[in-house]
């Protein structure tokens, strides 16, 4: 595990970025790099994706390095995968994650599998980006993480940045990687000018390539008395509810998992030997997904770990709703975390 | 000195307001020509604002602030 550090003093050698803007900027570094990266979808080309994800790349590298596909998601991931097989390393975006129903085949029979049924003879160097997350009233099919689903179907690396610095570190990181990894970035926190504004979305950027390591959890904040462990845009609820609580003697630990496959349990574990408290938040559906896992993760280690029982903040099996009144009750909020970290508290 | 307009993302209005949605500087910052100083939007249509020259940067409004296209957003000294 590693602790996130915020220099006081911005580095001469940094720009302030949006995560967009980071996110293609580590884009840019690889394709400059690296001939054999390209990058396609649907409007990533001149419209520079629908959330900011790849903006200038087109002016920068042209057509044959950035492709404008058809709204046909299976044939372009299965562009992907061969030219992934034959030594390219291509960026596939689906456009939201919510549609992985209609190209889920190519997904986790193919990209996921032909480095296992092959023996390991045959790599499937690939990124698939996609947006994921609600918040914004558009509803049951254009909000939902999956993050859950993704990590469950073995084969793929799954990370999920909720920062500038780690949008583009973790690019990198997944662009040389060697096996399959879903790049899933949550639009609130992209520092869209017509979405939600987040604070924490802008933020300096070292210029240059650099890379986060896949399967790092980091400390967004360190905390003595409960740890919630969690990710994402839920990342930045966490640690607003952790400075709310603070000058009322409560000192919370968030810890921002970055990737779920693989997990670091141990950054898991660590937190909550200290702490002796589990709060799980997760956008993602309640049952059988990530929240589980975290806390089977303590309780499979060694239950006496938890002096009370872990509580967790997810999505209550609903479709997200588009009224927003209702969406704020589904969603994992700020109100349900600083609720779930004083029951489990005792408070 | 240098003044930074709000571009003009809507030519069939030119009256058209947006909203200053990012500064990437400080105020009283160095820039470089070049360098991205802000992103600014025009219904959901958002673009970049590029320092014409280098220098000292000078910022005259807010963000979130509602401007009209084509009024100063900054100074460059």
């Amino acid at each position: 595990m590693t602790v996130t550090e915020t220099p006081a003093t911005p580095a001469p050698q940094s720009h302030r970025l949006t995560t967009a803007k980071a996110m293609a900027d580590g884009i840019a570094e690889e394709m400059r790099r690296d001939p054999a990266v390209i990058y396609l979808g649907e409007d990533v080309g001149a419209y520079g994706g629908i959330f900011g994800s790849t903006t200038g790349l087109l002016d920068e590298f042209g057509p044959t390095r950035v492709l404008d596909t058809p709204i046909s998601e299976s044939a372009f991931i299965g562009l992907g995968i061969g030219a992934a097989v034959e030594g390219m390393r291509p960026i596939v975006e689906l456009m939201f994650a919510d549609f992985m129903g209609v190209c889920l085949d190519q997904i986790y029979n193919h990209m996921a599998k032909i480095h296992f049924e092959s023996g390991g003879n045959v790599k499937v160097p690939m990124v698939l980006t996609t947006a994921v997350g609600g918040g914004y009233s558009d509803a049951a099919q254009h909000s939902q993480c999956l993050w859950g689903t993704f990590a469950h179907l073995p084969g793929m690396k799954v990370v999920v940045p909720s920062n500038p610095y780690d949008a583009k570190g973790l690019m990198i990181s997944a662009i040389r990687d060697d096996n399959p990894v879903v790049y899933m970035f949550h639009k609130g926190v992209m520092g869209l000018a017509w979405m939600a504004k987040n604070p924490r979305a802008s933020a300096d950027v070292p210029d240059g390539a650099y890379t986060v390591e896949i399967g790092k959890a980091a400390t967004a904040r360190k905390g003595t008395d409960v740890t919630v462990v969690t990710l994402s845009l839920s990342v930045h609820h966490a640690l607003d509810v952790a400075e709310r609580l603070a000058p009322q003697g409560i000192d919370v630990e968030v810890i921002d998992l970055r990737s779920l496959v693989p997990l670091d349990r141990e950054a898991i574990l660590g937190s909550v030997a200290r702490t002796g408290h589990l709060v799980v938040v997760d956008e993602d559906y309640l049952s059988f997904g990530l929240s589980g896992e975290v806390v089977a993760t303590v309780t499979e280690h060694d239950p006496g770990m938890l002096r009370a029982a872990a509580v967790r903040v997810a999505n209550p099996d609903t479709p997200v709703p588009y009224s927003r009144p209702l969406e704020q009750v589904v969603l994992p909020g700020p109100a349900r975390i600083e609720a779930a970290i004083r029951k489990v508290l005792g408070g | 000195m240098t003044e930074v307009p709000f571009p003009p993302l809507s030519a069939e209005q030119p009256e058209a307001e947006g909203v200053l949605s990012t500064w990437f500087v400080d105020d009283g910052q160095h820039v470089d020509a070049g360098q991205t100083l802000a992103e600014v939007q025009v219904d959901k249509v958002a673009a970049d604002v590029p320092a014409p020259v280098s220098g000292t940067v000078h910022l005259l409004v807010e963000e979130e602030a509602v401007v009209t296209q084509g009024r100063p957003i900054a100074t460059i000294d």
